[in-house]
């Protein structure tokens, strides 16, 4: 298992009132699962990533650091746990993760 | 017959029958009579072998109020068929369950003692379901030995091994499977069997406390608490 | 999203269409962390639902307690925290009488938790009968491509009723096993007509074990539900001294035979291979229940 934490800088993703957490995917093979939740600092993502395969750190940061960059997130803590999924399929699901949360 | 049976039963063990390796019958444990269902010589269990145990649980019932059900169980799991899955397995052992709890609903308590070999579904089919759980220290629970753990999960034995050392879920016998709340007590093989069985009938309730058990003894930390905070949080 | 089939749809998006809209409410979500702490030391990622998702809904109006199982992660197996929230939530339904159902979608337990997996059925069983005995309804949905099997599939059966589709299969042995058991010959895992036919939900309607057989979608599965809500099948010695009639004559009928046709036979099929092709709706339109068990 790899874990590790990173934080980029976001524009700040304004959380609906009421909403306080949103989840996308599965813990399955070639898959994640990631939970968003409110408590990082406004202009900032945070994102804690576990995964069961190893090695594609600079993979992971690239995907992640894209993702933080094209969309709004600042404020937003990213639990992630993961299976082995591609970074196609790591960033469809931080978009339906962070859909849920603007358009329930 | 099986040298287990005069161990719990004395003399009254000659009154026990046991065909197609399935034991039924009326027996008494020191001065107390009971109803005696089981599995011996690490037997498979089936269609036919739930309907068998489920015959004597109803005729318990219906002749013999408020007798104290013991449940004897050695027996190596169910034999994987094609006619047993197409006939509908699952719910013959849910048939017998629903028996037990007839017996259990009518007032007949259940106690269940793995003497050999209590495995998967044979141990889940009955067993499991008692008011109060023993096992021998010499008797073999869990799901299944480490090495065909290691070949289905794809985890080598050697590191199922060590971790079995700080898991006891992952170890096989007795002593671990208490330590997860599994059973009550595990008895000394060659101890005063139907000492412990007559104290074990007198004390058995209807509660379920195996999580609490897992917990205090450190086997299943989290079972109890989660299972409260659930109760907790639908209260709400 | 009534039109996707049921057995493709994951456990959350089950739970979405099925329920009343918006009425289901978690218990114990995701953000509380509620999780194995055996699966990291296995280096197997955790799930923050641990493959159980629980809560409370309305069907129809009705308030009901659910749970459904996540097929994906570790083939929906039960490890210990996700079967301390399944009795968890069994009791809730004992305690406030009302309706438990549960989207079943397991093998049962989950091998790389051992014994807990094991002792957190036995508590299911034993508080799923509780509920029985209290006359609260206890529903298991079988429709997904893993079925039922294992410790899952007798705890589906304890439960007092059973909606299934022709998806959904309902064992304790899987095909697999079955087959390193008995040889390819007498039993191969990879015909998979041959697998549903023996523990799918057609063959478990025709003996019974499926008290209703609904089309793979969740409009379909939702109706089975609710129809069987107000019926608590409760064990008294009546009851099972008919089921235990019934079973001893099922043996008897169909326990030297390997061919699950012959069943579909005995049952009044005539044309299997049309049969075999129809919906779940359809075959229980066509092969109604009688009036008494069968």
């Amino acid at each position: 298992m790899e874990k590790f934490q990173k934080s980029f800088p976001s524009a700040p993703l304004a959380w609906p009132s009421g909403k306080t957490w949103s989840l996308a995917g599965v813990v399955g093979s070639a898959n994640l699962e990631v939970l968003m939740e409110p408590g990082a600092a406004a202009d900032s993502a945070e994102f804690d990533v576990q995964t069961s395969f190893p090695g594609y750190q600079d993979s992971w940061l690239a995907a992640l650091s894209d993702f933080s960059t094209h969309y709004a997130l600042g404020g937003t803590k990213v639990t992630i746990h993961d299976q082995g999924a591609a970074p196609v399929v790591i960033t469809m699901r931080l978009r339906q993760a962070l859909d849920q949360l603007i358009h329930p | 017959m099986s040298p287990i049976l005069s161990q719990f039963f004395g003399d009254s063990a000659a009154n026990l029958s046991v065909t197609n390796q399935i034991l039924t019958g009326y027996a008494s444990v020191g001065s107390t009579e009971v109803a005696v269902i089981g599995t011996v010589d690490g037997t498979y269990v089936n269609d036919a072998a739930a309907l068998q145990l489920a015959a004597h649980v109803l005729d318990c019932v219906q002749s013999k109020p408020g007798l104290p059900i013991v449940m004897l169980v050695d027996s190596a799991g169910q034999e994987p068929n094609r006619t047993a899955e197409m006939l509908g397995l699952p719910v013959y052992f849910a048939h017998l369950l629903s028996c037990l709890q007839v017996a259990r609903d009518a007032g007949h308590k259940l106690i269940a003692v793995a003497t050999g070999k209590a495995i998967g579904g044979a141990f889940l089919c009955y067993g499991m379901f008692a008011d109060s759980i023993y096992a021998l220290d010499s008797a073999q629970l869990g799901l299944m030995p480490v090495e065909a753990m290691a070949a289905v999960t794809k985890i080598p034995v050697a590191t199922l091994e060590e971790l079995s050392k700080r898991m006891p879920a992952l170890e096989f016998g007795a002593k671990p499977f208490a330590l997860l709340g599994g059973v009550q007590e595990v008895w000394p093989a060659d101890g005063a069997l139907p000492d412990l069985l007559e104290k074990a009938i007198a004390s058995a309730t209807t509660e379920d406390n195996r999580a609490l058990l897992g917990k205090e003894r450190g086997g299943r930390t989290l079972a109890y608490d989660v299972r409260q905070r659930v109760l907790a949080e639908s209260a709400k | 999203m009534s039109r996707v089939p049921y057995h493709e749809l994951k456990a959350r998006e089950r739970i979405a269409a099925i329920c009343d809209r918006g009425s289901f409410n978690e218990i114990l979500p995701p953000p509380e962390r509620v999780m194995s702490v055996f699966l990291p030391e296995l280096g197997i990622p955790v799930s923050f639902d641990d493959g159980l998702i629980i809560g409370r809904a309305s069907l129809n109006g009705s308030p009901v307690y659910l749970a459904a199982q996540v097929g994906q992660f570790v083939g929906g197996s039960v490890g210990e925290v996700h079967s301390a929230k399944l009795v968890g939530l069994i009791e809730s339904a004992a305690r406030d009488k009302i309706p438990f159902v549960m989207l079943i979608e397991s093998g049962g337990v989950r091998l790389h938790e051992g014994s807990s997996g094991e002792i957190g059925i036995a508590e299911s069983m034993r508080a799923v009968f509780a509920c029985r005995t209290l006359g609260v309804a206890t529903i298991a949905v079988i429709g997904s491509d893993i079925g039922a099997y294992g410790g899952m599939g007798i705890f589906s059966a304890c439960c007092g009723s059973r909606v299934m589709t022709e998806h959904g299969r309902l064992g304790v042995s899987g095909p697999i096993v079955i087959e390193k058991w008995m040889g390819k010959q007498a039993f191969d895992s990879s015909d998979r007509a041959l697998i549903w036919k023996t523990s799918g939900g057609k063959t478990r309607y025709l003996l019974g074990d499926a008290d209703v057989l609904v089309d793979d979608s969740t409009d379909a599965v939702r109706a089975g539900i609710i129809s069987l809500l107000g019926q608590p099948a409760p064990v008294t010695l009546g009851s099972v001294s008919a089921d235990q009639q019934r079973l001893e004559a099922r043996l008897v009928q169909f326990g030297k035979t390997t061919n699950p046709d012959d069943i579909w036979t005995a049952s009044g099929v005539t044309d299997i291979a049309a049969a075999s092709l129809a919906s779940g709706g359809e075959f229980a339109n066509s092969y109604p229940k009688k009036s008494s068990a069968q």
